[in-house]
């Protein structure tokens, strides 16, 4: 690839990677590691990439691959789909005290979402990719992508919750205020 | 559908509307119009889903990590130095005479890579409209056009890509190619309108009556009129987009 194309590249991806990586990774410099990896792996083997129009789509699949090489490499494997089931029911903070909360305790609330839900909803959140993309890259079936985005939420508003020292604007969860109307 | 099942399907609709025109979402949606109660509990999650997202999106990645990728990439190229030596000047000799023959037999395979590169440019420049902005009377006049109601894409349009550059439409560049970009309305759905010198992108678009096309998850209609290539993008897709053609 051209030195200016394989610029362009970087330029339209590397921010939204580097948001995909750091929520995997959970630290920044193996967020950027992550990051250039993937633009290294790109450089060497991009040029096979036969559908030209999903070059974003491989970037973050090859990221996430990557993520999961790696840690196979260096970890034990947690069995993710064993994993407890989150909070069904949380509290939910109101948009108000989202949009006032700093954005790496946003980024670390997401963190404490577990990470079989936490992946799919980095992804969804980037926006970068639709539900469809999203299966493809995780390499799960849609119906799975939508319950896991449905959970991961759930978690996540937990766990924003439980950040909010400031104790004020708690309100019933979006489930429950359907569930109370009825 | 129930309302249940319809706020499972809802919590993947992105709350920037990229998905708008995706039929999956269609009864899902059809279903939070019809419930009064589901349909305020959709407005409180895309408002909750649009906040987390522009949190997420201001983290700023490492100041020097952009160059350290392109660093590495350049690394990644052979050292300048080895190939003095006469052993490795045969062997590059050889290599120049079969790359030189795969280019003048394959020319298509390096021209795909450019093309799709360019393609995935114009996605994401298309995604990010709040970018776009500044026009002079050229792109106004071609604006006007586009905008008509009874306009088809691939009628002739005012086009002199010169003044365009200078005097109108906003200007990117891809590679050290100009590329212009103007925004256009048809009944109350915005489009973004590519246009590029067919020189410079020669295998980029062959057809002179616009065909539909998948741009990553949006949709174009692509066509040329052998001087210049046209590529107008929805977001809001497929559907809308053919009511232009």
């Amino acid at each position: 690839m051209a030195g200016d194309d394989f610029r362009q590249l970087v330029d339209a991806y590397y921010e939204g990677l580097y948001r995909f990586a750091l929520s995997l990774a959970r630290n920044p410099s193996d967020a950027s590691d992550l990051t250039q990896q993937t633009f290294l792996i790109w450089a060497r083997k991009g040029s096979q990439l036969r559908d030209l129009s999903k070059v974003k789509s491989w970037l973050f699949t090859t990221l996430y691959r990557e993520f999961l090489r790696g840690r196979r490499r260096s970890q034990q494997v947690t069995a993710l789909e064993d994993l407890p089931p989150g909070e069904s029911d949380p509290a939910a903070p109101e948009v108000d005290v989202v949009a006032g909360m700093d954005a790496d305790l946003t980024v670390a609330a997401l963190q404490e979402v577990d990470e079989v839900y936490r992946t799919p909803l980095t992804l969804f959140y980037l926006q970068e990719l639709s539900y469809k993309e999203i299966a493809e890259t995780l390499e799960v079936p849609i119906g799975t992508v939508m319950s896991r985005l449905s959970r991961g939420k759930a978690q996540l508003r937990a766990a924003l919750d439980r950040r909010d020292s400031r104790g004020r604007n708690k309100v019933l969860p979006l489930d429950s205020q359907m569930e109370g109307k009825r | 559908m129930s309302p249940e099942d319809a706020k499972i399907i809802l919590q993947a609709y992105r709350p920037d509307g990229s998905d708008a025109g995706d039929a999956a979402f269609a009864e899902a949606l059809q279903v939070a119009k019809d419930d009064p109660l589901l349909g305020r509990w959709f407005e409180k999650q895309q408002a909750f889903d649009r906040a987390i997202a522009l949190k997420i999106v201001s983290i700023k990645p490492p100041a020097g990590l952009r160059a350290s990728i392109l660093a590495a990439e350049t690394a990644e190229k052979p050292s300048p130095f080895w190939w003095v030596q006469p052993r490795w000047m045969a062997v590059a000799a050889g290599l120049m005479v079969a790359v030189v023959i795969v280019a003048l037999y394959h020319p298509k395979a390096a021209r795909a890579a450019d093309d799709g590169s360019f393609l995935a440019f114009v996605a994401d420049d298309a995604k990010h409209s709040e970018r776009h902005g500044g026009r002079g009377e050229a792109a106004g006049a071609l604006q006007a056009a586009l905008s008509q109601p009874t306009a088809h894409l691939g009628d002739p349009m005012p086009v002199n890509f010169d003044e365009l550059r200078t005097n109108g439409c906003r200007s990117l560049s891809f590679g050290g190619r100009d590329v212009l970009e103007v925004c256009f309305n048809r009944n109350g759905t915005w489009f973004h309108c590519y246009i590029v010198r067919h020189d410079d992108f020669p295998s980029l678009i062959a057809q002179a009556r616009p065909e539909i096309e998948n741009l990553d998850h949006y949709k174009m209609a692509a066509w040329t009129n052998s001087a210049q290539d046209f590529l107008v993008v929805s977001v809001a897709g497929e559907a809308a987009l053919r009511r232009l053609l």
